[in-house]
């Protein structure tokens, strides 16, 4: 396929290195674009194509290197320009204001003449021409997360762009709804040769939507090929720099099925069994549960029983009630109905430290959110909410902080600074091994990992998988709340399936293929 | 006894006239600081702009005796100290409020040293009576009966309106006030727009100090009591009206008619707690409203690019 | 690298002169402007505060309150509450302190209207925190407004004279001030060479070394911390965000009208309460603790400086430049403080540190 585009490359970056101090995100990257093609770029997370995406959208200034648009050098200093030069993105959420309405946000950042009627009819012309129906008048805010993508889709498209980036795009949506936009995106390009970058770190992805893929790893590009021949092994191997042994690492590249199919034996997850997981003592029960957000119910009659020792994963396209779930496990909302109890005890998750206290610890989705202080050191925000236990007479030990945080920081492995550090200094691998390790240092009833390894590079997944594990098989019990359906498949014990702020389906890990899944993800669950 | 009070409230003209009065220099400052607002800043320092529109405002009609001048000059004093403000907060990065708190303690001194060389005796604009519509009896008078400076709200209300739904400009603004990060990644300068926004709150402002001293009947020359937390009351007319424009007005109405009875005594309270009654009211205003609407979503959050 | 760091400390030095002679200069400029001698003006400022027999005894003894409203700012900024209502929250703990003292003799009485003073405002201060916390009203605009609503209740105490008012006997038109303090309820002072010094100044000295204490050595200040910083982490971890920020907010007040108690029984205003005793003295020690970025040591010369605008304002009479330029001087002064900082953030940010921002990027490319 490759060899049949022979035109010259819509742009050429050449020689690109990025630099943040001493840590190189693009190193000497060369990468063409061709019209009529889609060009998968490849890498984990923290491999520089991010970076890479940023500096042709001018988000970001290269240290070194060039771009060639049509052979011309350009220089992109925002994405003003980037707009201007035609080069445009899809973010992920990050570009639609909750506010505006749908033609509103299509028009932001534009700076064509202003006429709503023009906009709107525009808007409406757009979405026609792609087959993404959408109405322009609704408030972006009530719109579904696949919605919300179509938007940034037709904001993008109305600008006739000649590049379109598209970031990360399907971990919003549903199998379905990742179909949709594959078939809309080989549309726009097949018929009016625009070049696609299609940047992700899913190999399935990769392999069913490109013509030709780009290999990065640590801000290099290590393969350039052809995707028509490639298996996920082939990918993976490169994308890593090894091969990839433990499914867990795997499983986060989104190719479980693949590398299944490909070599070895599924291992199962311990714990289930050699003792089935219902004859053990139930840690966390949640009967009925509802709250209320604008008026909204954002957790709707939800009901989960989570046993000691066991894995049970949430799955669920993001946006259907994982982040208030987490929340309300962290003592951050209140209950509008039903129950929450923690060992048989009854809670009030409304209030402050309440979950804690009743030994619920919790990853959050993000750590920045809820789980640290980034001003405050490294020690302090590993005894965070210990520190009555560093104190005499209500005046904290600083010796004995600093000696117990340094022992938690050698038995997690946590390098990078000393405990006197900010945490913000941390790297994110470093920072959610903090939180770890604070959050594991209580010897919780309950763990609740939300989105535990988003953002993180292999390394630093295949460690958080087993520390899961190995809080699982030390009587924990763990609920993984999780957006990639292949985490969720490779460490649960039993599956349940969120959509809406309720439970709509329950499989045992046995139970779930990815047919199933991808059906309840749908929320579909009659058909399931 | 008490429904004679009533109906003596009701039917005095004088106070619906300085009702008025003091809803249309409370909506210059409000309407300039509904869109500043809107932009997702909180600016304590509109009593600053304020004053720095008023003192300049006296002093160039003191000098040159050319009332559209004099106002000119109020509007610029205003986008000139309200320019401090956005450089400093949203350049510079310095907190929003300790920067106004700061600025307001500037600029009263400093009209006040200013005032004791250059000092300003105002004369007073003719009212302009609109033909038949300002002989309506009890409203009247005080609808259409004012001095010209007083009717510049009109537009300036319709401009506002105008700005912030109608243009690129107001989308923009209302798209850095909900979601900054969305805004930057569509290629807006956030902290640009920020500053555009206090900048026209300035002028606003600086206009309704113009106004203030130039529009009045019974104000001659500019002392530093006349703007008297008018700013901060303008604050809880944005809250009150729930961030809409329609809903600021009608704040700048409510409170006002409670700056219009405080200064008519129309019944004998408390000089205290007459005193002190539209601030009060400003508090039980504000308690019972600032819960339930909904505001701009980064509403005196800092923007900074990377830090999401 | 430490050659890196010493540039960096040579450049933010230099910065902070830079800013403070710009800020002297537009003085300088602003009083010759209007007529004025600024060389005479700077004279009159020093011989009034500090260079004249006795005067720096009398500019501690100006700075002693404000100092202790600084740190009452420390304590509620340190909860993440813009409180700017000291004014009005020393006000009115002075009028609680007059209350309880007033007709009372002796050290005891000395100590109770310390304590009122402490409780009155810290339930004024309470108010904004019930508004904050009960109905969301920002306390920057309520604690902004109790200043004025508290200069009436005070005024209106000082007019009532079952309340606060002292009547002098054959005067027609009574002042609105107190009884004065009896002597032995009052703050004495040491003789440090040929200067008065109250107690008071000494007790605020120790008042700043127990703040300092308290918010960064105890499990009271390091939770009070985490809410500051990061509120939703503080109630996942068991910080009661209610409770806690509300008491912050209301030690910020107690300790202004503890200030205003001090101020009374170290002699201002003639040992009585009046109307205007507070006399900017809370808003001068919330810039204070924003010139000295909410460090207690640091508000101590601050404190200071700011005292010697008070004191040497008085001297300025001769030279026939108003007093108000001292408020212009100050506001000045606080502008340029606050700029260096500023700047070396947004140079820091345009040479960004490595791993932060690798870290922030890895961030926004999971996350977003």
């Amino acid at each position: 396929m490759v060899g049949e585009v022979s035109a010259s490359p819509t742009i050429t970056l050449h020689g690109i290195t990025k630099r943040y101090g001493s840590v190189v995100a693009c190193d000497d990257v060369d990468l063409m674009l061709h019209p009529g093609q889609i060009h998968g770029i490849l890498g984990e997370n923290g491999a520089g194509k991010s970076t890479l995406m940023k500096i042709l959208i001018g988000l970001v200034q290269p240290d070194e290197g060039h771009l060639l648009l049509h052979g011309r050098p350009v220089s992109v200093h925002d994405p003003q320009t980037a707009a201007d030069l035609g080069i445009g993105m899809v973010h992920q959420h990050l570009s639609l204001v909750d506010e505006l309405t749908v033609w509103e946000n299509v028009l932001l950042g534009d700076h064509r003449r202003f006429d709503r009627g023009i906009a709107r009819r525009q808007v409406a012309d757009t979405a026609a021409r792609y087959g993404l129906a959408i109405d322009p008048d609704v408030r972006v805010g009530d719109l579904s997360a696949g919605l919300r993508q179509r938007v940034e889709l037709i904001k993008c498209l109305r600008r006739d762009p000649k590049i379109l980036i598209l970031d990360e795009p399907t971990s919003v949506l549903t199998p379905a709804e990742s179909e949709d936009l594959f078939s809309t995106l080989r549309a726009a390009v097949v018929t009016e040769g625009r070049a696609v970058a299609l940047v992700s770190h899913k190999l399935a992805e990769i392999l069913h939507a490109t013509d030709v893929v780009t290999i990065m790893r640590q801000g290099k590009v290590v393969e350039h090929r052809p995707t028509t021949g490639a298996t996920a092994l082939d990918l993976a191997t490169a994308m890593v720099g090894r091969r990839v042994s433990l499914r867990s690492s795997a499983a986060a590249l989104g190719a479980t099925d693949d590398l299944d199919a490909g070599h070895g034996e599924p291992d199962t997850p311990e714990g289930s069994g050699t003792d089935p997981a219902a004859a053990r003592p139930v840690v966390l029960q949640i009967d009925h549960a509802r709250v209320l957000r604008h008026g909204v119910a954002v957790i709707d009659d939800l009901c989960l029983t989570l046993h000691a020792g066991e894995i049970l994963g949430v799955a669920g396209v993001e946006g259907n009630g994982q982040r208030e779930l987490g929340d309300l496990l962290s003592s951050l909302v209140h209950l509008d109905g039903g129950t929450v109890t923690v060992n048989g005890v009854t809670a009030h998750p409304g209030r402050a430290g309440s979950m804690a206290g009743l030994g619920v610890a919790v990853i959050p989705e993000d750590r920045h959110d809820s789980g640290c202080v980034l001003s405050m050191t490294v020690a302090e925000n590993l005894l965070l909410d210990r520190i009555g236990s560093v104190s005499t007479m209500g005046f904290v030990r600083r010796t004995e902080l600093r000696q117990r945080a340094l022992a938690l920081m050698d038995e997690f492995d946590i390098k990078g600074a000393g405990p006197d550090a900010t945490f913000a200094s941390l790297s994110g691998g470093n920072q959610q091994r903090v939180v770890l390790a604070r959050e594991l240092s209580h010897h919780p009833a309950v763990l609740v990992a939300a989105q535990p390894t988003r953002g993180l590079d292999v390394g630093a997944i295949e460690y958080m998988s087993a520390r899961l594990r190995a809080a699982a098989a030390s009587g924990i019990g763990v609920l993984l709340i999780s957006t990639e359906l292949e985490e969720i498949l490779d460490l649960s014990d039993r599956i349940v399936v969120l959509s809406r702020g309720r439970v709509i389906g329950e499989l045992t890990r046995a139970e779930a293929t990815a047919e199933r899944m991808g059906l309840l993800l749908g929320g579909m669950a009659e058909h399931a | 006894m008490l429904a004679n009070t009533l109906s003596d409230i009701l039917s005095s003209a004088a106070l619906y006239g300085s009702t008025v009065r003091f809803a249309v220099i409370l909506a210059f400052a409000a309407v300039g600081e509904w869109v500043a607002e809107r932009a997702g800043t909180l600016n304590i320092s509109l009593e600053s702009f304020m004053i720095g529109g008023a003192y300049s405002s006296a002093v160039a009609v003191g000098a040159w005796h050319n009332v559209p001048a004099a106002l000119a000059v109020g509007v610029l004093a205003g986008a000139a100290v309200s320019s401090a403000q956005a450089w400093l907060s949203h350049r510079l990065t310095i907190d929003q409020f300790v920067v106004g708190l700061t600025l307001n303690i500037f600029v009263l001194g400093l009209a006040l040293f200013l005032d004791h060389r250059w000092k300003a005796v105002t004369p007073v604009p003719k009212a302009w009576r609109i033909p038949l519509l300002h002989r309506i009896p009890v409203v009247g008078q005080a609808l259409f009966g004012q001095p010209w400076p007083m009717l510049l709200i009109v537009p300036l209300v319709v401009l506002a309106w105008w700005l912030v739904f109608r243009t690129r400009w107001g989308l923009e603004v209302r798209s850095v006030g909900d979601n900054p990060q969305a805004a930057d990644v569509s290629g807006i300068h956030v902290n640009r727009r920020r500053r555009q926004a206090i900048l026209f709150a300035g002028a606003c402002c600086g206009l309704g100090g113009g106004v203030l001293v130039l529009g009045q009947i019974g104000i001659n020359g500019y002392e530093p009591g006349h703007v008297g937390l008018k700013g901060i009351i303008a604050i809880a007319a944005v809250i009150f009206g729930g961030w809409t424009l329609r809903g600021t007005v009608a704040g700048c109405l409510l409170f006002g008619y409670f700056f219009a009875f405080q200064q008519a005594k129309l019944v004998d309270i408390n000089p205290q707690l007459n005193a002190s009654l539209p601030y009060l009211v400003a508090l039980g205003i504000t308690a019972i409203f600032a819960r339930r609407t909904r505001q701009p979503r980064a509403l005196a959050q800092p923007f900074l690019r990377g830090l999401t | 690298m430490p050659d890196r760091s010493v540039r960096r400390m040579v450049s933010v030095v230099v910065l902070y002169v830079v800013c403070v002679l710009t800020a002297l200069a537009v003085a300088a400029v602003l009083i010759a402007m209007t007529g004025g001698p600024w060389r005479r003006v700077l004279t009159a400022l020093l011989d009034g505060s500090v260079r004249n027999p006795g005067r720096w005894g009398t500019t501690i003894t100006e700075a002693t309150p404000i100092l202790i409203v600084a740190l009452g700012v420390i304590v509620s900024s340190r909860a993440g509450l813009v409180n700017i209502g000291q004014e009005g929250q020393l006000a009115m703990g002075t009028a609680a302190a007059t209350w309880v003292a007033v007709n009372h003799r002796g050290p005891v009485a000395l100590l109770f209207m310390l304590a009122a003073g402490f409780v009155g405002g810290a339930l004024w201060a309470g108010l904004a925190a019930v508004l904050r916390y009960w109905r969301k009203v920002p306390e920057v605009i309520s604690t902004l407004l109790l200043v004025f609503v508290a200069s009436q209740i005070t005024g209106w105490l000082l007019s009532r004279s079952f309340l606060l008012q002292y009547l002098e006997k054959g005067v027609q038109n009574q002042v609105q001030t107190s009884k004065q303090l009896d002597p032995t309820t009052r703050v004495g002072s040491v003789r440090l060479l040929g200067n008065a010094v109250p107690w008071t100044a000494l007790a605020a000295v120790a008042l700043a070394v127990a703040v300092g204490v308290l918010i960064s050595r105890t499990r009271w200040g390091f939770r009070l911390t985490v809410l500051g910083r990061n509120p939703r982490t503080a109630q996942r971890i068991g910080v009661p965000v209610m409770i806690a920020g509300s008491t912050a907010l209301m030690l910020g007040g107690a300790m202004a009208g503890l200030a205003g108690a001090s101020m009374l029984a170290a002699g201002a205003s003639g040992y009585r309460f009046t109307a205007g005793f507070s006399n900017n003295v809370g808003w001068e020690g919330l810039l204070v603790a924003l010139v000295a970025r909410n460090r207690p040591w640091a508000c101590i010369p601050v404190a200071f400086v700011f005292g010697m605008l008070r004191t040497g304002s008085g001297f300025l009479a001769a030279t026939g430049v108003p007093r108000s330029i001292a408020e212009v001087v100050r506001a000045l002064l606080v502008m340029a403080m606050l700029v260096p900082p500023a700047l070396m953030t947004l140079f820091d940010q345009r040479r960004r540190p490595a791993v932060a921002a690798a870290g922030t990027l890895a961030t926004v490319a999971a996350g977003g």
